[in-house]
Formats: structure tokens, C-alpha cells, sequence
């Protein structure tokens, strides 16, 4: 494994114990189906966390309310201080939140350097006056991003020769860190990753595990990692929370989380039944 | 047994080019081409038409992945299928004969006796066996052709293509030979109705050679050019733009005033395709009612410019101008606001309501005092110098050159736009809106603001078209905002390739341009535009110069096929 040039770290804070991510009593209904009740949450910085539960539990309607997709109905999310729940989702991803999707979800007929060097667009400020005319460093914010867009594919292990192609031609391993790399162009201080392994073989999931430490560790990064699949996450991470039917049944180390009766009951029971 | 599977395609695809050539007949296309002659005394354009669909199917169907005896059986099966439908159709309506009128009431005698050969002696029974049996030969022609090597291919096709393009434009160039006082080409070129025979033959070769020379040379070009240091690089690339200024700047003198005027035509669709480009093709808004944008630009600077309109300013239209850009940008805001939340099919249908709507206020009473109603706004005064002024080299400028020159700098002007804010961080954003609204909001991108920013800047594009059409008539009425405008101009963006800039200024040759120089298209444009589009979308989704960045996925998608019909042609063989 190389080195990462450490221009590439996203997050320089000092861990000061403070939580980068506070998610308050979040409530959210939808017309009736109560989709979360009153969760609380923290994401320590420089730390790795996960929220697994069953299927339906609510782990994405969350995850969309730290995104800004949805708003929550009661509750109050902050990040680094800040009140993120009335926030439309460019805005948060301004503030330092990106993510990645369950389906993989690219812009599929730009090119993967594209694709890239969109995700930059919150960290450059080239107005469409400035790119007619040419003018306000255009070209040097252009050719900057492309360097940093050249970087990030090969942090992520897509080959340059590929920079050029369709994303949506890309094989669906490659398709998958490409949305990492779109992620990290923003500069992100939190990284969500949706089922990041969904549709992996257990030996490209370790591959994929491994990476996430290490995105952890070289980028200095938090994540916040949604698993459909306990076995994933069990490595990795911290610290993890247990949605079950919208409410939150555990939280602790995975060791805790093996143990929890609880969690047993509602989650791996049902597996061991199966 | 997949023999008789494949027979069956080809028993199906020869069908349906009996029907476009019946089609062709029975609507009265292809008389209408009748009177065109390609090479005097031997073929028109009507006889092509007729010829071409035979050829085609022929041509299409030896391309299916069989051994060379089966291309060419294939072929001729749907020949002979096309034929004998052809065949049915035209005995049928022989014995139908003055009845028929009634319902194809093209279908007259002498048009009978054209389709069936009468000036050669033969009875119709005979003239359709005629007809069955050449449209068999012409597919297997074009089956044989395609089976040929690619050098022959080419050579035919480039051949054919140039015999085809000289005598298209014999009208205008015969004439303008003949002004530029070189009759003797004129007369060893032309006859008084098309191409002479030997200048035909010539011509045939002509293409020909430069057809198959013609790869041999890029490639030579190109490894030079590769090889080239940059300096050199740099002065040939000055170098072909000024050759391309040139020929853009001395073309009115060298095409005469009704060239120009097709010029001028296509100019105007040229610059409202890389406006409507910009909302469609980069931020994939449909937009239906694009004409909007183009009368307020037309109307608002009639009424800045004309002294007789109901505020009488009679501005110069240059400061008028920078005046209509705003007004219109903000008018595209004002309309862009309400429709912010609608996605695909709903903003086509609201955005088509919005051109309606325009189009109507335009006309109405309400605005008469204003607008002038039906009679529109009169004496807009021309831009420059009251429709004749003086460039160098060129001289004296006047008529509709006097148009094509501003039109042409505002067209470069907005190709130059369109490309820096293609490859820009705007660019980019739009396409990503194109392709995932949600996700494009999740990467940071303010759907809300670069929706509008597409919205002002197809208008501010559009209405600059307008502004120039207004002072190109010298005035505007309401009767010029149709829907059929938006359809036009969205034909021209999707014929020529979304997002893609070079296949705007070829989509709008090929859509604007052709129908004029084939006159007796204008009846049958229409239709014609239909069957374009249903073919492009059929044969080219990408249009006819995709957009750089979506090619690949094209030749992905080709390699597929292809790998699949391979699949297809191993099984049957297996089976066989």
C-alpha cells in the first residue's frame, strides 16, 4: 500500500473528544408510518461508526436526514456545531457531508474523470461568466481539479486509462470506488457510505473493508457506514447502532453488539433461523 | 429451422421497404421528383427515390453475420419480397384505376404509367414483372456492395454520393457559373435540367477516388500532424482557421443571393439550436416552447428599435440589444421559476404551454395597442447601415449577405459560449443534473440555481436569434412564432446530437438547409422531418455527430450488438 500524499487529508482537526455529528431525538413520519423515533446518535471524529439493522429498520431514512434529502420531523441534527436538519442537501454537502449510494448511483454518461471532477464542485468557485471569458484563474482551478481528480482515481485503484470512459461502463467493482472518488473530491470531513459492499464477494468485501480503514487512517476521515450485512461491519468499525423497526435498540462496541440479547433477538435470531 | 428464420427477417424487412416505396408513390413524392434529372435523359430524382429503399434493404440485410452465399440471398429475398408487394400495389391500383383517385388522389394515370414503364410499350402486367425483377437486382446490388471490399464500398458510395450532391445543386450553381462568366464550365457541366453525360461519368470517378483515397490521407495527415512539434501544430491549427474565416467571410459573394438566403436560414436555426443545446442537451430540461424565447427577442426589439411602435424609441439596435439579451434572460428566469420542480414529460408539456402562450398574447387583442395584434410591429429600421454597407475584399454588402454577416459573428460567438462553458464547472454541473437530479444536489450542486442559469441563457441565445430576425424583416408578426419553431429547432438539436455542438450546425444544414435546395421537398417537409427523426432515432440515438463524451458508450453499445448477433449466427449454424 502506498503512502498518500498528504495533501490529500480531508479533516486536519485535532481529535478534541467533541463529536463531529449530533443527531437529537430525530423523529421522522411519513404520513403516518413512523420511519425513525427518537434517536440519538454521535459520530466521534477520526472515528468509523455503522447503523446495521434488518431490512426496513430505517437505516436510509436516517442516513438521508444527515444528507439533507429528507428533513426530520422533530429533533435536530448537528454538524460541528452547526444546525444541518432545515438544510437543503447542496448546502450540507458544502459543509463537509458526502455520500455514496446502496445502488450505485453515477452520472452515467460522463466520463469517469468527469464524474470526479464534478464531485469537486463545492471546493471550486469558476462562475459561467468567468469560464466564457476565460478569466478568474479558470484555467488554473480547471487544471488544479483535474490533478486532484487524477489522484483521488488512483487512491480509489482505477486505472488513468479508464479516465476517459463512460462511468457507466466501467466494471461494477470500479463503478463502486469511482462513487467514492466522486465523494472525496469534496474535501469531506464525513463520509456516508450506503451498503458500500452490497453485491460484493466476500473476498472483494475485505478489499473494500480494508480500504475504508485505511480512508479512515491516511485521509483522516469520519465514516459512517450502513450495513445491511452485521459481518461487514464487525471489523471495521468502533462503534455501532441497531435500528430495529425505526427505533434504536443497541449502541456499543461490536463486541457489545454481538452479546446484546437484544440485538440477537431482533436481528441475528432471525439470521440464525434462516 | 433457423434457415427459415432468417428468411422470414429477411421476407419482413424486404415488406417494409415495399411499403415506404408505395408510400413514396401513392403520396406523390416521387413524381414530384420526377421532374428533377439527375443525369439528363437517364435518371431523376424520382426514379432514385424509388430506387434507394430496394438498394437499401438489399444493402442492410448482407450485413448480417452469415457466410457470403447467405448475405447475398438474404438480400435478394427482400428484394424480391419488397418487389413483389410493389408489384401487388401498383396492379391493384391499375385495376382500381379511376376509383382509386378518390381515396390517393395522386394515383393518376400518368403517374401509373410512370411507375409501370408505359413509355417503354409495356402492359402493366409486364410492367410490374418489370418492377418485381429490378427491385430484386437493385437489392441484391446493394447486398453485393455491402459484401464487397471496403475500397469498392467506398468508391461507390463516395461516387454516388457526389453525383447525387452536383446535381442537387445544379439550380444554383449553373446560374452562378454563368454570372461569374465561367459558362464554358457551366455548359460542359450541366445541360439546361442536370448533369451531362460525360461531366456525370467524370464526377462518378471523381468521388470515387477521393472517396477511396480519402482514409489513406487523414491517416497520413494525422501521423504527420502527431509527429509535428508544437509550434508547428499551432501555426497549421491558426492556419486552418483563418482558411475557415476566409471561406465563411467570401462565401455570400461565391453562392449568390438565394444561397445566401438558405445561409441566412440555416443561420438562424444554427444559433437557436446552440441556445435550446444548452437548456436540453447540457441540462437535459425539455424544453417544447423554445419559439418563446425567440419572439420576446424579436417583439421587444421591435419595439425598442422601430420608430412607429407604440414606444417609438427607434433605438440603434446595438444598444437595443444588450437591452433585449436582459429583458429576455429575465423572462427566461420569470419562466424557468414556476416549472423548477417538474421533471421530463411535465416540463416538455408545461414548457410547450408557455410557447402557446406566447404565441397567442402575441396576437391578441388585449396587447394590440402595444404589440400591434395580428399586424405585428412594422418598421424595425436593419442593423447596419439600412441594409447595405461596405467590407473589405467583400465590397458592397447587401440583401441577405447583409444578414449573414452579423448572423454569422453572433453564431461563432455562441458556438465559443456554448464550448467554454461546456468544459467548465457549469458544464459540468448541468450534465450532472442531466443524468441525476438528486445525486447532483447530494454532490453539492444547487439544482435550483443552474436550472435557471440554463433557463436564462437559452433564452438570452434565443432571443438574440429573434432580435436579428426582427431587424432582418424589418419587422415581426405573430404568424412567425408557430409551434412548428420549437419542433424545428428541437429536430435540429436531437438530428445533429444532444449536448453536442458541431451536430447543431449539421443538424441544422441537413434539417433547414436540404429543404431548401430540393424546393419540391417544402410540400412533403414534414413528413420527411418525421421519418428522419424516427430513422435517427432508430439507427443513431446519438445523432449524426455525438457528443465527444457520449461516443464511447455508442461504440460499447455497437460491440454488443454485434457480440449478440454473432451468438445468434453460432446457434444457427450449430442447429443447421
Amino acid at each position: 500500500m502506498t503512502t498518500t500524499d498528504p495533501g490529500l487529508i480531508m479533516d486536519p482537526a485535532p481529535d478534541d473528544g467533541r463529536p463531529l455529528l449530533v443527531a437529537t431525538n430525530v423523529t421522522k413520519n411519513f404520513e403516518g408510518l413512523v420511519a425513525n423515533r427518537e434517536i440519538d446518535f454521535e459520530i466521534p471524529r477520526h472515528s468509523i461508526v455503522a447503523i446495521i439493522g434488518p431490512n426496513g429498520a430505517g437505516k436510509t431514512t436516517f442516513f438521508n436526514q444527515l444528507s439533507g434529502v429528507y428533513h426530520p420531523t422533530s429533533g435536530t441534527i448537528e454538524f460541528e456545531g452547526i444546525d444541518i436538519s432545515a438544510m437543503a442537501p447542496h448546502v450540507v454537502a458544502g459543509l463537509g457531508v458526502a455520500r455514496t449510494y446502496q445502488n450505485i448511483r453515477l452520472f452515467q454518461n460522463m466520463t469517469v474523470l468527469n464524474n470526479v471532477m464534478v464531485g469537486r464542485h463545492v471546493r471550486m468557485r469558476g462562475q459561467w461568466y468567468q469560464a466564457i471569458a476565460g478569466l478568474g484563474g479558470i484555467r488554473q482551478e480547471e487544471d488544479a481539479t483535474r490533478r486532484r481528480a487524477f489522484q483521488l482515481l488512483e487512491l480509489v485503484g482505477i486505472p488513468r486509462r479508464s479516465a476517459a470512459e463512460l462511468s457507466k461502463n466501467l466494471p461494477y467493482g470500479d463503478q463502486r470506488r469511482l462513487e467514492i472518488a466522486r465523494a472525496l473530491a469534496s474535501d469531506p470531513k464525513l463520509l456516508l457510505l450506503d451498503e458500500p459492499t452490497a453485491g460484493m464477494n466476500p473476498g472483494e468485501t475485505r478489499q473494500m473493508t480494508d480500504f475504508i480503514a485505511r480512508l479512515r487512517r491516511e485521509l483522516r476521515l469520519t465514516i459512517l457506514l450502513i450495513e445491511h450485512d452485521m459481518k461487514v461491519v464487525m471489523g471495521v468499525s468502533e462503534r455501532i447502532t441497531v435500528l430495529d423497526y425505526g427505533e434504536k435498540i443497541a449502541e456499543g462496541t461490536p463486541a457489545e453488539i454481538r452479546a446484546n440479547p437484544r440485538v440477537i433477538e431482533a436481528y441475528l435470531g432471525k439470521q440464525a433461523t434462516a | 429451422m433457423p434457415r427459415a428464420f432468417t428468411m422470414r427477417a429477411a421476407i419482413r424487412s424486404g415488406l417494409i421497404a415495399g411499403v415506404v416505396m408505395i408510400y413514396l408513390v401513392a403520396v406523390g413524392i416521387a413524381s414530384a421528383f420526377a421532374k428533377r434529372e439527375v443525369v439528363t435523359g437517364y435518371l431523376t430524382l424520382g426514379h432514385l427515390m424509388l430506387v434507394i429503399p430496394p438498394l437499401a434493404i438489399g444493402y442492410a440485410m448482407a450485413g448480417r453475420p452469415l457466410p457470403a452465399y447467405g448475405r447475398v440471398t438474404q438480400a435478394l429475398v427482400a428484394g424480391l419480397a419488397a418487389g413483389t408487394l410493389f408489384a401487388a400495389a401498383f396492379l391493384a391500383a391499375v385495376a382500381l384505376s379511376p376509383g382509386i383517385r378518390l381515396v390517393l388522389n395522386r394515383v393518376s394515370t400518368a403517374l401509373l404509367d410512370f411507375v409501370g414503364f408505359r413509355n417503354l410499350g409495356l402492359e402493366p402486367a409486364t410492367g410490374a414483372l418489370l418492377n418485381l425483377g429490378l427491385a430484386g437486382a437493385l437489392a441484391l446490388i446493394g447486398g453485393l456492395v455491402r459484401i464487397a471490399p471496403v475500397a469498392v464500398r467506398r468508391a461507390i458510395v463516395g461516387g454516388g454520393s457526389a453525383l447525387l450532391v452536383m446535381s442537387m445543386v445544379e439550380p444554383f450553381l449553373r446560374p452562378r457559373l454563368l454570372q461569374l462568366s465561367l459558362s464554358s464550365v457551366a455548359q460542359f457541366i450541366y445541360t439546361s435540367h442536370g448533369l451531362a453525360t460525360l461531366s456525370a461519368a467524370l464526377i462518378l470517378a471523381l468521388g470515387a477516388v477521393l472517396a477511396v483515397s480519402w482514409p489513406k490521407v487523414r491517416s497520413t495527415a494525422r501521423s504527420r500532424l502527431a509527429a509535428a512539434d508544437p509550434g508547428t501544430r499551432s501555426t497549421l491549427r491558426w492556419a486552418a482557421i483563418l482558411v475557415a474565416i476566409a471561406f465563411l467571410y467570401t462565401l455570400p459573394t461565391l453562392s449568390g443571393s438565394f444561397l445566401t438566403q438558405v445561409l441566412v436560414l440555416v443561420g438562424f436555426y444554427v444559433l437557436l439550436g446552440l441556445g435550446l443545446n444548452i437548456v436540453v442537451g447540457y441540462a437535459g430540461l425539455l424544453d417544447l416552447g423554445y419559439v418563446a424565447f425567440y419572439a420576446v427577442g424579436a417583439y421587444f426589439t421591435a419595439l425598442i428599435t422601430s420608430p412607429t411602435s407604440a414606444l417609438g424609441w427607434g433605438l440603434n439596435f446595438w444598444i437595443a440589444l444588450p437591452i433585449v439579451v436582459l429583458l429576455s434572460a429575465m423572462v427566461g428566469l420569470f419562466i424557468g421559476a414556476p416549472v423548477l420542480r417538474l421533471r421530463g414529460d411535465y416540463l416538455a408539456i408545461v414548457t410547450l404551454g408557455f410557447g402557446e402562450i406566447a404565441r397567442v398574447l402575441l396576437g391578441s387583442d388585449a396587447l394590440k395597442p402595444w404589440l400591434g395584434g395580428p399586424n405585428g410591429i412594422l418598421s424595425v429600421p436593419f442593423m447596419l447601415g439600412n441594409g447595405t454597407y461596405f467590407l473589405p475584399i467583400v465590397g458592397k454588402v447587401t440583401g441577405p449577405a447583409a444578414t449573414y454577416f452579423p448572423l454569422l459573428g453572433f453564431c461563432i460567438l455562441a458556438a465559443f459560449i456554448a464550448y467554454r462553458l461546456k468544459y467548465s464547472r457549469t458544464g459540468r454541473a448541468w450534465n450532472a443534473m442531466r443524468e441525476d437530479e438528486d445525486v447532483a444536489q447530494a454532490t453539492g450542486i444547487s439544482t435550483v440555481n443552474y436550472k435557471l442559469l440554463a433557463f436564462a441563457m437559452g433564452a438570452s441565445v434565443g432571443c438574440v436569434g429573434g432580435a436579428i430576425y426582427a431587424t432582418h424583416l424589418q419587422g415581426v408578426v405573430p404568424g412567425g412564432f408557430l409551434l412548428l419553431v420549437s419542433i424545428t429547432v428541437l429536430a435540429v438539436v436531437v438530428l445533429g446530437g444532444m449536448g453536442s455542438i458541431a451536430g447543431v450546425i449539421v443538424g441544422a444544414f441537413a434539417l433547414i438547409g436540404t429543404p431548401e435546395l430540393l424546393r419540391e421537398f417544402a410540400e412533403y417537409k414534414l413528413l420527411v422531418y418525421g421519418a428522419v427523426l424516427v430513422a435517427v432515432m432508430l439507427l443513431r440515438p446519438e445523432g449524426l455527430i455525438p457528443d465527444a463524451s457520449r461516443r464511447a458508450e455508442l461504440e460499447e453499445a455497437r460491440e454488443l450488438e454485434e457480440g449478440e448477433l454473432k451468438v445468434e449466427y453460432d446457434e444457427i449454424s450449430g442447429d443447421a
